[in-house]
């Protein structure tokens, strides 16, 4: 029964991903910048799941993810090798000290992601290789960083004590 | 018992929940190659009962007139100077779509805005979608009861532009900020801070003397060409309706 709440609440939470990202509530923004949504269901998907299995729904989920965005520049990179990275530390260390783990791993997976953005935003269009973009990228980067570390340890900690009764 | 090539197959296929991952994964590259279609027709349709109303639009009507004024200032001038020798294009009034904005996401990574009419009011992918204040953005994409507009400020995002007082043309690109960067197409465009910038009135993509902002920095000096920085005159942050240009 408990297995299958859990699976229950895997495919929920992950269908509701894209609405939040669309919705974007105010009250959950810093500077007028949301959360990174991805990271914070993904990490504790890949600690539970070991990195095969992480990796698969990292590549998926960012082609979910992909789909509400505009141009060519993509989650699945950056996801992919954060989903590689979690699942292996989460074989590892089955103990983790929940709320402070999960900020810090998520703030890490947040830069990671931003950075990966911001490159291939800048490989893509030449004009962006100036510094008023690259200003902007840090000052983006920053606050998505903040809000996702304030975040994450809510609500990727409740999902990974989901996940941890099943 | 070795089982038949015939019988593995059919285990496969029902009895491993293969069919489970094949529909998944072909589900989940539908809503890929819809752009979340489904999802945004779904959102339209539940927030349709709470948009903003009558106020709104009033509030809108008065940023339209001043709007409005210099966009008339322009276009008698531009009448004047090419009466009698050129056939420029226009567009007409009556062929505006006016539409509320569902979702917002004007400072983040990818800077765009989700309208709630779609192909089925006859929005169609590159519609000039302004507001009040002037240009916002162009329809990067459609569902049916919604578009994706992708504003003026997205890094990357291009659109020909026009400084009216100096008759130079220029290509304004977003960088994320509410000030995107205008890179002159000549050497000399001896543009000056309050400048207005607009659509270009030789266009054949956007309707021309749209308002879109105001010069605030000038480099003449910069390399490869000189470049401009400029406020935007629409704050996409701060609208909840726009008007859908049609072709």
């Amino acid at each position: 029964m408990a297995r299958k709440n859990t699976k229950f609440l895997l495919f929920f939470t992950a269908i509701c991903l894209p609405l939040i990202t669309i919705i974007s509530p105010d009250w959950l923004k810093i500077n007028g910048i949301s959360p990174c949504w991805p990271v914070i269901w993904l990490l504790p998907f890949s600690l539970k799941n070991g990195p095969w299995r992480s990796s698969i729904a990292a590549i998926f989920l960012g082609i979910f993810m992909d789909s509400f965005t505009l141009d060519k520049v993509s989650f699945v990179p950056s996801l992919l090798l954060l989903s590689l990275a979690w699942g292996q530390y989460g074989l590892y260390n089955k103990n983790l000290k929940l709320l402070f783990n999960i900020g810090l791993m998520a703030i890490f997976g947040t830069v990671f992601v931003g950075l990966s953005i911001w490159i291939q935003k800048i490989i893509l269009y030449g004009d962006l290789r100036n510094d008023w973009f690259n200003s902007w990228s840090i000052y983006v980067l920053i606050s998505e960083v903040i809000i996702t570390g304030l975040v994450a340890p809510f609500f990727s900690s409740w999902l990974l004590l989901a996940y941890k009764k099943d | 018992m070795i089982k038949t090539r015939r019988k593995i197959g059919f285990y496969l296929l029902f009895k491993s929940g293969f069919w489970l991952i094949f529909i998944f994964g072909t589900l989940l590259f539908g809503i890929r190659w819809t752009k979340g279609a489904g999802y945004l027709d779904l959102y339209a349709v539940l927030v349709n009962p709470i948009l903003p109303g009558a106020a709104q639009r009033e509030w809108i009507k008065e940023g339209e007139n001043i709007e409005n004024n210099i966009r008339l200032k322009l276009l008698e001038e531009d009448n004047n100077r090419l009466r009698n020798a050129l056939s420029l294009k226009d567009f007409n009034s009556d062929q505006r779509i006016s539409a509320a904005v569902i979702s917002r996401s004007s400072r983040s990574w990818w800077q765009q805005l989700e309208i709630n009419k779609g192909a089925k009011n006859g929005i169609l992918k590159g519609q000039t979608v302004i507001g009040p204040g002037g240009l916002i953005g162009l329809v990067d994409s459609t569902t049916l009861l919604t578009s994706r507009v992708r504003l003026l400020t997205d890094p990357g995002h291009k659109v020909g532009v026009w400084v009216n007082r100096t008759k130079s043309h220029g290509i304004l690109t977003g960088m994320g900020t509410n000030r995107p960067k205008l890179i002159f197409l000549n050497k000399n465009p001896l543009v000056k801070i309050g400048d207005a910038v607009t659509t270009s009135p030789a266009s054949t993509l956007l309707p021309p003397h749209l308002t879109i902002g105001i010069v605030q920095f000038v480099d003449e000096k910069a390399l490869p060409s000189p470049y401009a920085i400029v406020q935007l005159t629409a704050s996409p942050e701060a609208i909840d309706w726009v008007q859908v240009l049609k072709k």
